[in-house]
């Protein structure tokens, strides 16, 4: 720990010091009479100071919770020194983490004892958090010295987002060879009644449709679809969002992405996550439960990186994108980058869908006439701009944070059907 | 508010015998408590220092028992003075623990209670003592020299740097 005369003490002394020099120097004892208290006390101050040989222990009651929710951070300050101490403390923490009580708490600490302290931490948003270690600030009962520090562990904090239960998902073009629950365009074992046919050498018996032989005279048999599963890749923008008190674009973004990787996921597709902005961090698709836990924890370090470098399709690593995928962009649609990468995507022939997280809670009008006219030319703009990407064949699906994300999908499914969208291949 | 009420206190000590230099010193203690206030506000102990020294310099307006009364004035200086830090330092503290603030209550007492016991030992030591001379200035300045010396040493022993190689506190 740091000790250091507080900010008092000078003042304590030159009052002190004053007053005796101008007792002596005036022949007015008086004066030095009234500054003997002061240099009594700074005197004892001093000799009752001494390092105080403090330990802390933070213990949170869980390390996981939802955004919203609260923890309780108990932190236990030990007292090893041979006197008992004032301390008043006050636990580190990152900027999103609000502490209830907010400011220091003081306590007295007795030589070989413990002082409890308890905190109600809440994250005002999702994303790993740091707790500790706790700054303490001790001092000799008088106030004439101090001593700061800190002890104690560092903690992490994981909010989860909250997601929304989706009943609709995008419905992929093409499917893997993966046993699933999307209705495959390719023929095979299945369920999905596709077609009538005449039975072809190698066809199995259980396949024979009797009755249409029998209309017929010849034998037929019926084709169905396979369920087949599906790879979905979440491609987050973080290149750019848009903020204000209440929140962000990226904090609506991952709580899409967590319920979109969370419905997909249950579906038994493969999912995986770009985090595509001025920083690259991807996770290659994959399936089940740990896979969400992963794309979770892969989501909370999720930030906007500032930077210049312009990023293109080529520096995503292939194997993040298998062919066939079916890409779902989460983005605001604010930087130029991440609207050339889904252009760039859906022209080499990648299935693209584009969650749009609509950025015009977060942006006011300013107050004066021009502003409001630039206002509504920057939402012309974007309106423009999503209807260029529809005519790309992109289906874009806009939603704001305060709403359901299935009605959003259940338009873009619309889309994809009446839009007739084709792969090449 | 404390702080305030031990510096009117203090003001009623001087002001009913301040004599001709009586609006001089009202005006010192508007001043004074201004600089409380201040300091207060600005949470910076400065300008409380400052308020202290204008009230010392005003104790001088009143025209008798000052030997006798300046103990008790001194004491009263220091518990303004640490009232007003301690309405400082507690700013940012939320909660406060009752056998914190007590014993740091108790512990400043005690302390501004030797501070006015040595004061009063010192001002019966000057009224015992014939009229001034070079030999009771000089050992007035000895006396403070001394107490200004041991207060460096203990400082400079707690807090030695440990780049000078010496033992740490």
């Amino acid at each position: 720990m740091n000790g250091s005369l507080s900010a008092r003490t000078p003042g304590l002394l030159a009052l002190a010091a004053a007053g005796a020099v101008a007792g002596l120097a005036t022949g007015r004892p008086e004066l030095a009479l009234l500054a003997a208290p002061f240099l009594v006390f700074a005197g004892a101050g001093l000799m009752r100071s001494g390092e105080p040989h403090l330990s802390a222990e933070i213990e949170l009651d869980r390390t996981r919770l939802l955004e919203g929710e609260a923890v309780t951070a108990t932190v236990r300050l030990r007292n090893d020194g041979t006197s008992a101490v004032g301390v008043a403390l006050a636990p580190a923490r990152t900027r999103q983490l609000v502490l209830e009580p907010s400011g220091t708490v003081a306590v007295r600490v007795a030589p070989g004892a413990e002082a409890e302290v308890r905190f109600l931490v809440r994250p005002r948003r999702w994303g790993a958090h740091a707790l500790g270690p706790v700054v303490v600030r001790a001092g000799d009962p008088l106030g004439v010295t101090t001593w700061e520090g800190r002890v104690g562990p560092r903690l992490d904090l994981r909010a989860f987002p909250r997601e929304q239960r989706l009943r609709e998902l995008v419905a992929p073009l093409r499917t893997q060879p993966f046993l699933g629950t999307h209705v495959a365009r390719a023929r095979g074992d299945g369920i999905e009644f596709a077609d009538v046919r005449p039975f072809r050498v190698g066809d199995r018996v259980r396949q024979v449709n009797w009755r249409a032989t029998a209309r017929r005279g010849a034998l037929q048999v019926t084709d169905r679809h396979p369920e087949h599963s599906s790879d979905v890749v979440l491609l987050i923008d973080t290149f750019e969002e848009a903020r204000d008190d209440g929140g962000g674009t990226l904090d609506s973004a991952v709580r899409a992405a967590a319920a979109l990787a969370r419905g997909h996921l249950s579906r038994r597709d493969r999912v995986g996550v770009v985090d595509f902005g001025g920083t690259l961090h991807w996770l290659e698709p994959a399936f089940g439960t740990t896979q969400l836990y992963r794309i979770i924890d892969a989501l909370l370090a999720s930030g906007i990186a500032f930077s210049y470098a312009w990023r293109d399709v080529d520096s995503i690593p292939r194997r993040v994108l298998p062919s066939g995928a079916l890409v779902l962009a989460i983005t605001p649609l604010l930087d130029e980058r991440s609207t050339a990468l889904v252009i760039d995507l859906r022209r080499r022939g990648c299935d693209l869908t584009v969650v749009e997280v609509s950025p015009l809670d977060h942006v006011a009008p300013g107050p004066s006439a021009a502003n409001a006219v630039a206002y509504r030319l920057w939402r012309l703009q974007r309106e423009a701009l999503r209807a260029r990407l529809q005519a790309l064949g992109i289906g874009v699906a806009v939603w704001d944070d305060g709403a359901s994300l299935g009605p959003a999908l259940e338009g873009v499914n619309a889309f994809r059907r009446s839009a007739r969208l084709a792969l090449p291949g | 508010m404390a702080a305030f009420a031990v510096l009117g206190a203090l003001a009623a000590l001087v002001l009913p015998n301040a004599g001709p230099t009586s609006e001089l010193a009202w005006l010192a203690v508007g001043v004074a408590a201004l600089l409380v206030a201040v300091g207060i506000v600005a949470a910076s102990p400065a300008p409380v220092h400052a308020a202290v020294a204008v009230l010392g310099v005003i104790f001088l307006a009143r025209h008798d028992l000052r030997l006798l009364l300046a103990p008790l004035y001194g004491a009263g200086l220091l518990v303004m003075e640490d009232l007003a830090i301690q309405t400082i330092e507690l700013r940012g503290v939320e909660r406060i623990a009752l056998d914190a603030i007590g014993a740091r209550t108790a512990a400043r007492l005690t302390a501004v209670a030797a501070g006015a016991g040595v004061s009063a030992v010192a001002a019966l030591a000057v009224t015992a003592a014939p009229g001034r001379s070079v030999a009771l200035t000089a050992l007035g300045g000895i006396a403070a020299v001394a107490a200004f010396a041991g207060i460096a040493y203990l400082a400079r022993r707690r807090y030695r740097d440990p780049s000078d190689g010496g033992p740490t506190a």
